[in-house]
């Protein structure tokens, strides 16, 4: 079973109510204090897609809040989505800082891994070994439980 | 008694501390302080934060003022006109008593001033800083400046992590302005400028509890500075905190910007080829809280 949460469903919870971007620490705690609050309900689900679809900016401080703490947890697989190319240039740097990667899931289902480059294969490793996720014909991961 | 304080006839950083020599010289003890702006030729939106960090300080509680200061506004109408567009005036209305003739134009929502002067005193105000800029900036960033239209992100971000030290670290408010003008003087392009000011508590004492012990003798305005924007050192022992300047310096490694930070006696540069600035100085007229300024030229036609 895969959880899914979207960013722009919590950002309307926020203070930042109104706003599309994700910045500033307070707002980017606020969003992961709720994405953990699900996460830690008795019946979550061993994978958490969590969809930045129609998020504008992700700044260093928000990304280091949200997806960096994320990928310090190891009970939960989080997977992320809707990622616009422009939100990696806070993302890679703040995972390649902690020494974290953390799993993207892109349009077509296929998975990647970014952020510190070990980290990053170890991730990978562990999706095949937890059987998460599977192969397909082209050879890329994609999850098993979708 | 009144103590003058002179504003340069023009008003940007690199006469900011003629300034701040007058600002210290004019004193702290209590005196009210007169901003003498009526030659002003212009001013960049360096310029007219950091006339405001000086009002807020010059009247703050910490100053012993009873009134608020005064401000001579300049009687060049161009110049007038441009400061009313840039929002100065609805802002320092709050600050000094001003003198002269006002005009009454709102601050533009359309032109080379893309953000007027905005104060930032909370997360808040930095979501609406990042979501008004977004709207303004990227045609200009990408057909202006010629930068990769993904590049409007991390233009984003840079002035959000900018504006977020203010509401993080320096306790009081401040204010940001962002333009886009032709720099003839020194490059022959044009450029976009991000300017922020406060009139808090400064790198040195942000940082203090947490790094004066192992700079030993060196700590001062400089080493907090240096250890700030070079070291990626925060006042937080969170292992994340820290990114945001170090964010911005990349940004601007990217697209060959400049960074400078001044702070109480010192300012750190990070210094593109474009141009001929020290990395940094110590020994300046002290000038409460911080200053930043950062500038993202055109970009040439190298492929990056």
């Amino acid at each position: 079973m895969i959880q899914h949460i979207e960013i722009r469903a919590l950002l309307r919870e926020s203070p930042a109510s109104g706003f599309t971007n994700l910045v500033t620490r307070p707002t980017g705690r606020v969003v992961r204090e709720r994405i953990e609050r699900a996460l830690g309900a008795e019946d979550a689900a061993p994978v958490v897609r969590i969809d930045f679809t129609g998020v504008g900016c992700i700044d260093y401080s928000c990304a280091d809040e949200i997806v960096a703490k994320l990928a310090a947890r190891r009970a939960v697989l989080v997977v992320l989505r809707g990622l616009a190319d422009g939100h990696f240039e806070a993302i890679e740097p703040v995972l390649a800082g902690h020494g974290r990667a953390i799993l993207l899931e892109h349009p077509d289902g296929s998975l990647a891994a970014v952020g510190y480059a070990p980290a990053a294969a170890a991730l990978l490793e562990r999706l095949v070994a937890e059987r998460v996720a599977g192969r397909r014909p082209g050879g890329t991961l994609a999850l098993i439980t979708a | 008694m009144t103590k003058l304080v002179e504003v340069p006839v023009q008003f940007d950083e690199r006469s900011f501390d003629q300034f701040a020599g007058s600002f210290a010289a004019a004193g702290h003890d209590g005196e009210r302080l007169l901003f003498d702006a009526h030659a002003a030729e212009w001013a960049s939106p360096y310029g007219l934060v950091g006339l405001l960090a000086a009002g807020q300080a010059a009247g703050g509680a910490a100053s012993g003022a009873k009134e608020r200061p005064l401000l001579t506004v300049p009687v060049n109408a161009e110049v007038m006109s441009y400061w009313a567009r840039a929002g100065f005036f609805r802002e320092a209305a709050q600050l000094f008593e001003l003198h002269g003739r006002v005009p009454r134009t709102r601050p533009a929502d359309e032109s080379d001033v893309l953000l007027p002067v905005t104060p930032v005193r909370a997360a808040e105000d930095v979501h609406s800083v990042v979501s008004r800029i977004q709207d303004r900036a990227s045609a200009i960033l990408a057909s202006e400046l010629r930068l990769d239209p993904k590049a409007t992100m991390g233009f984003a971000m840079a002035l959000s992590e900018a504006c977020q030290n203010i509401v993080e670290h320096a306790g009081t408010g401040g204010w940001v302005a962002v333009q886009s003008y032709h720099w003839r003087r020194k490059l022959a392009r044009r450029v976009v400028v991000i300017a922020v000011a406060d009139a808090g508590i400064g790198f040195r004492r942000s940082l203090e509890p947490t790094q004066a012990r192992r700079f030993g003798d060196r700590w001062g305005d400089a080493a907090a500075l240096e250890a700030a924007l070079v070291q990626g050192v925060s006042r937080f022992r969170d292992p994340g905190r820290g990114q945001g300047l170090a964010g911005i310096r990349r940004y601007l490694a990217r697209w060959d910007g400049k960074i400078a930070i001044r702070s109480g006696t010192a300012r750190i540069a990070l210094v593109p080829n474009w141009d001929d600035d020290v990395p940094l100085k110590e020994g300046l007229p002290e000038f409460p809280g911080a200053q930043v300024l950062i500038i993202i030229p055109e970009q040439g036609s190298a492929t990056r």
